[in-house]
């Protein structure tokens, strides 16, 4: 007896609903002179716009078959995606790229999208580094935006290239900047990008390379507005301006769709020595558990490295939480989601620590708790210079130097945890990639979409990318 | 395992035969054939159903072909080359005749005289394995690296990766289809970790109220019954015990075997060995010196207390005939009921017949071969027993010590240990024993898996009927 088989469902319902269907739902398509039939169940899963569910709306069941004139391989391949939603070993024979131009015919690339590149596929333990995409022209990438589904645009010196889903084609668009900052993905073709010298937020059309919209922050002394950091809420579009003058900062709100001003929060006006409330923030990034966005931002002054650290509610216009970082403040912050923590890594000690968004208490006592060597607080080495740190799923990746760390909480049985003496959570790291994955030049940017990790490295005018292997491909 | 290939003599009766339309092609087979994937399987199912009209499975007609071909004739078309296994257990899935295909894919009994390596298997990250499990019988393998367990099944295929709260996992056994249980050097504690949640579902600490030496004892192995784990505990005081514990409650169920630690005869056992036949656990330690190797062999009753059955030590024994060569590793063959040791200072190797274990049970295994004849000082030695044939591995090289069949019947050699019954034989070439010293050997399902000291990834050998002939031209 197999294993499983006590997890079937009894047998009437499963012939039901397995795909053995009576006479009347079969479908008879010719393509390119070969037969195929299927039910108009499986042809419906390709969603309404696609051809598929065109041809089982088709009437005539009895009558010839309906003909496409296709290739009748591709198409065979495109109908064992649609049955068992993954890709079948023969289409290695193809190009992925001929599968792309196939499925466009089709109108079916979601689902070659879906089985490929779906963000659920990313299994953070499986990545392997798999592939570089070189940058022509001598400029080094300075910032990276992705779309949940893979798409990467690249901005390197003045250019953004962008890369599609699959990772196989790319266009590349002039811009007005001379080097880009900030870069956010709204789709996979409009990008909002943003300069530290340069005024104003500009929404790039990137398939007609043309400034859509300018989006500039009135300030008092009319100086220019340079853009800090780029953020997005699913309703807003988020930007950390700062004065030309450097005296006053602000972070306004749009709106994601029709880029009209909402709201603006975080003003602040400089005067005399208020080294704090000069800070702009320079990393926005959006809870959506708790609503609230995070403005992070931090200045080198004569006593060290300050920051703060504020978690803003939008429709208010109100500070939620406020750190402010002293000791051993953050090199790089990030926040998560799924595991409702703070993770920063110190740029003195170089380790990571976390902060439970569920237990932010009063903000005098030192919330942070370090997960690895304490004593590091103190040292003055600055050995987390550089280091970055983004959250993904329920893993943190922090680069040092040229490797990345992953760190991944332990899920410990509740009950068990006071007799080993553990803390409340337990995150333990791992270095990624194998003996000959690990080193290379520092790493300067880490972004994640679709199932892949991509990062750029200090010196280099490419992306590397880091994927789990992939059935079919 | 039904393994019965069903008769493929023409069938006279009209009413045997089945017709079956698998994605608009049409098959024609017979009941029995179907119904041969076992009475759970959805084409045995279908085989009931009295129809003129061909059963329609909206399925891949291809897959389904070499599904068929197996179905009829037991094995796996050459037509199957062109999908992957993963593809094919996929699919053997969907019409419930899984069991049929694992049978045919793999591979023959493990013989070691003719086995090859056939794969390496690399973890993503950490690739450096500290320790792996192979005891679930069908060819799968749970390693440990770096903290992390990752999972891979009977087809060796990935199916996934957990990271444990310990940093370096150096005994893991698989208690359950879906529990590993772990055991560091440098933490303290058994941990049992669930594969399908990843989480840990709870700890075993070895303690005693009365003695304040037993704190912090770390777990040196593990070894289990079918409703019982056996580990054996050592205290940084050296006092070490073993601890039985149930396996649905995760419960202790008693402390046996506890020693002083202060001599080698009673340190910590390094191997722990259940013998289903009689009941007994059978524990092993060796360490090596200044003046060479020594150790114990115990056999303890955990029914009784934990009374010890048989006992020998070496140096210093009356038990070994062989003065100034102890072992340097042991192991047992649970299915032939012997014990083997190899010797540390000549490298040979000596059996002793568990169910007649006397005052000097050892007969020391012959090599007449001269080619063969070992020449080198003692050298880190590793021995594992599988499918009564005993693996050996020498620093880099891997050996197998095998029985020869002498007579058909067998009878006359029942009784009588042989000292020149078994053969040596070298089961890897020499440019394999280069890649590193040999650190733990495990047989599991028809596999051989081997790992080595620093060295990434774990070599899985094979036995294969193919010849494998290279063509020349």
């Amino acid at each position: 007896m197999p294993p499983f088989a006590s997890t079937m469902p009894p047998r009437n319902d499963l012939i039901r609903s397995q795909g053995i269907s009576p006479l009347s739902d079969i479908i008879t398509i010719d393509v390119g002179g070969q037969l195929f039939q299927t039910t108009k169940q499986t042809l419906a899963l390709a969603g309404p716009k696609s051809l598929f569910s065109q041809f089982s709306q088709s009437t005539h069941v009895s009558l010839a078959p309906l003909f496409i004139d296709r290739d009748p391989e591709l198409f065979s391949i495109l109908l064992s995606l649609l049955r068992t939603g993954n890709l079948p070993s023969k289409a290695k024979a193809f190009d992925l790229e001929d599968l792309i131009a196939e499925s466009k015919f089709y109108n079916v690339e979601p689902l070659l999208v879906n089985s490929l590149s779906n963000p659920s596929l990313f299994d953070a333990f499986n990545l392997e580094r798999s592939l570089t995409l070189p940058l022509n022209g001598r400029d080094f990438p300075s910032a990276m935006a992705t779309t949940s589904f893979g798409t990467l645009h690249v901005a390197h010196g003045s250019k953004i290239t962008s890369f599609d889903w699959a990772l196989r084609r790319k266009s590349t668009i002039l811009t007005q900047f001379t080097a880009i900052d900030s870069l956010l993905a709204i789709s996979p073709t409009l990008a909002a990008a943003g300069a530290t010298d340069f005024s104003g937020m500009q929404i790039l059309d990137l398939e007609k390379g043309s400034v859509k919209e300018t989006l500039c922050w009135e300030n008092v002394t009319r100086s220019s507005s340079t853009v800090q950091a780029i953020g997005s809420s699913p309703d807003f579009l988020l930007t950390s301006f700062e004065s030309g003058r450097r005296n006053s900062n602000s972070i306004m709100v749009y709106d994601l769709q029709t880029f009209s001003p909402v709201t603006e929060i975080a003003h602040c006006e400089i005067y005399g020595a208020d080294l704090d409330s000069a800070i702009p923030a320079t990393k926005l990034k959006w809870v959506e558990s708790h609503n609230v966005v995070m403005a992070s931002g931090s200045h080198s002054g004569p006593s060290g490295i300050l920051g703060n650290v504020k978690l803003w509610d939008i429709r208010s216009g109100n500070v939620i939480w406020e750190l402010k970082e002293r000791v051993d403040c953050f090199s790089d912050i990030t926040v998560s989601d799924s595991l409702s923590a703070i993770f920063k890594v110190g740029v003195n000690s170089g380790e990571v620590f976390y902060t439970d968004l569920r237990k932010l208490g009063d903000t005098d006592s030192n919330p942070w708790i370090c997960l690895g060597d304490k004593r590091k607080v103190l040292n003055v080495k600055k050995e987390g210079n550089g280091c970055k740190i983004e959250a993904h799923g329920n893993q943190v990746f922090c680069s040092k130097g040229g490797d990345v760390e992953l760190w991944s909480e332990v899920a410990m049985n509740s009950s068990k945890k006071s007799e080993d003496g553990l803390p409340d959570r337990v995150f333990r790291r791992n270095l990624m990639g194998r003996a000959k994955d690990i080193g290379g030049s520092r790493i300067t940017n880490l972004a994640f979409g679709g199932s892949k990790m991509f990062l750029t490295r200090k010196d280099q005018q490419s992306v590397e990318v880091w994927q789990s292997s992939i059935r079919g491909f | 395992m039904e393994n019965e290939i069903p008769s493929s003599s023409p069938s006279r009766h009209p009413t045997d035969r089945i017709k079956l339309n698998v994605g608009g092609k049409l098959f024609e087979t017979t009941i029995s054939t179907m119904q041969s994937g076992g009475p759970d399987s959805l084409l045995a199912a279908l085989s009931s159903r009295h129809t003129q009209d061909p059963v329609f499975i909206d399925r891949d007609p291809e897959i389904f072909s070499v599904l068929l071909s197996l179905l009829r004739s037991g094995r796996i078309p050459s037509t199957a080359q062109r999908f992957s296994k993963q593809e094919l257990a996929d699919e053997a899935l969907y019409y419930g005749i899984e069991s049929q295909l694992r049978f045919a894919m793999s591979p023959p009994p493990l013989s070691g005289i003719d086995a090859s390596l056939v794969t390496t298997i690399h973890p993503a990250s950490d690739g450096l394995p500290s320790t792996f499990t192979a005891a679930a019988g069908d060819g799968s393998i749970w390693i440990a690296h770096g903290g992390q367990i990752s999972a891979y099944d009977w087809n060796l295929s990935h199916t996934g990766t957990i990271r444990t709260h310990l940093d370096d996992i150096t005994s893991i056994r698989r208690i359950l289809p879906d529990v590993a249980t772990v055991g560091s050097n440098s933490a303290a504690g058994l941990h049992f970790y669930d594969f399908c949640s990843a989480s840990h579902l709870g700890s075993t600490h070895w303690t005693d109220s009365s003695d304040p030496r037993i704190y912090k004892a770390r777990v040196t192995s593990i070894a289990d019954s079918s409703n019982q784990v056996f580990a054996s505990f050592d205290c940084q005081h050296r006092e070490n015990c073993i601890l039985v514990i149930d396996k649905s409650t995760l419960q202790i169920v008693s402390e046996i075997a506890r020693q002083s630690g202060s001599s080698a005869k009673t340190m910590v056992p390094g191997k722990l060995t259940w013998l289903p036949d009689t009941g007994v656990i059978i524990g092993t330690a060796v360490t090596s010196g200044a003046f060479g190797y020594s150790g114990y062999i115990r056999i303890w009753d955990p029914r009784a207390n934990g009374a010890v059955i048989w006992e020998t030590s070496e140096p210093g024994s009356g038990r070994s005939s062989r003065f100034g060569d102890s072992f340097a590793d042991v192991d047992v063959d649970v299915e032939g009921s012997n014990l083997f040791k190899i010797c540390s200072k000549s490298g040979d190797l000596a059996m002793a017949d568990l169910r007649n274990l006397g005052d000097d049970p050892w007969v020391y295994l012959k090599d007449k071969n001269p080619m063969m004849r070992y020449t080198g000082g003692a050298v880190d030695s590793v021995i594992h027993c599988y499918r009564s044939q005993v693996f050996v591995g020498r620093e880099g090289a891997l050996e197998v010590w095998s029985r020869v069949i002498e007579k058909e019947n067998g009878i006359d050699t029942e009784n009588v240990i042989g000292e020149e019954l078994y053969r040596r034989n070298f089961v890897d070439k020499l440019e394999d024993s280069e890649r590193g010293i040999i650190k733990k050997i495990e047989g599991g399902g028809n596999r051989l898996f081997v790992s080595r000291e620093d060295v990434e990834g774990i070599e899985v050998w094979e036995s294969s009927h193919l010849s494998g002939a290279v063509s020349v031209v």
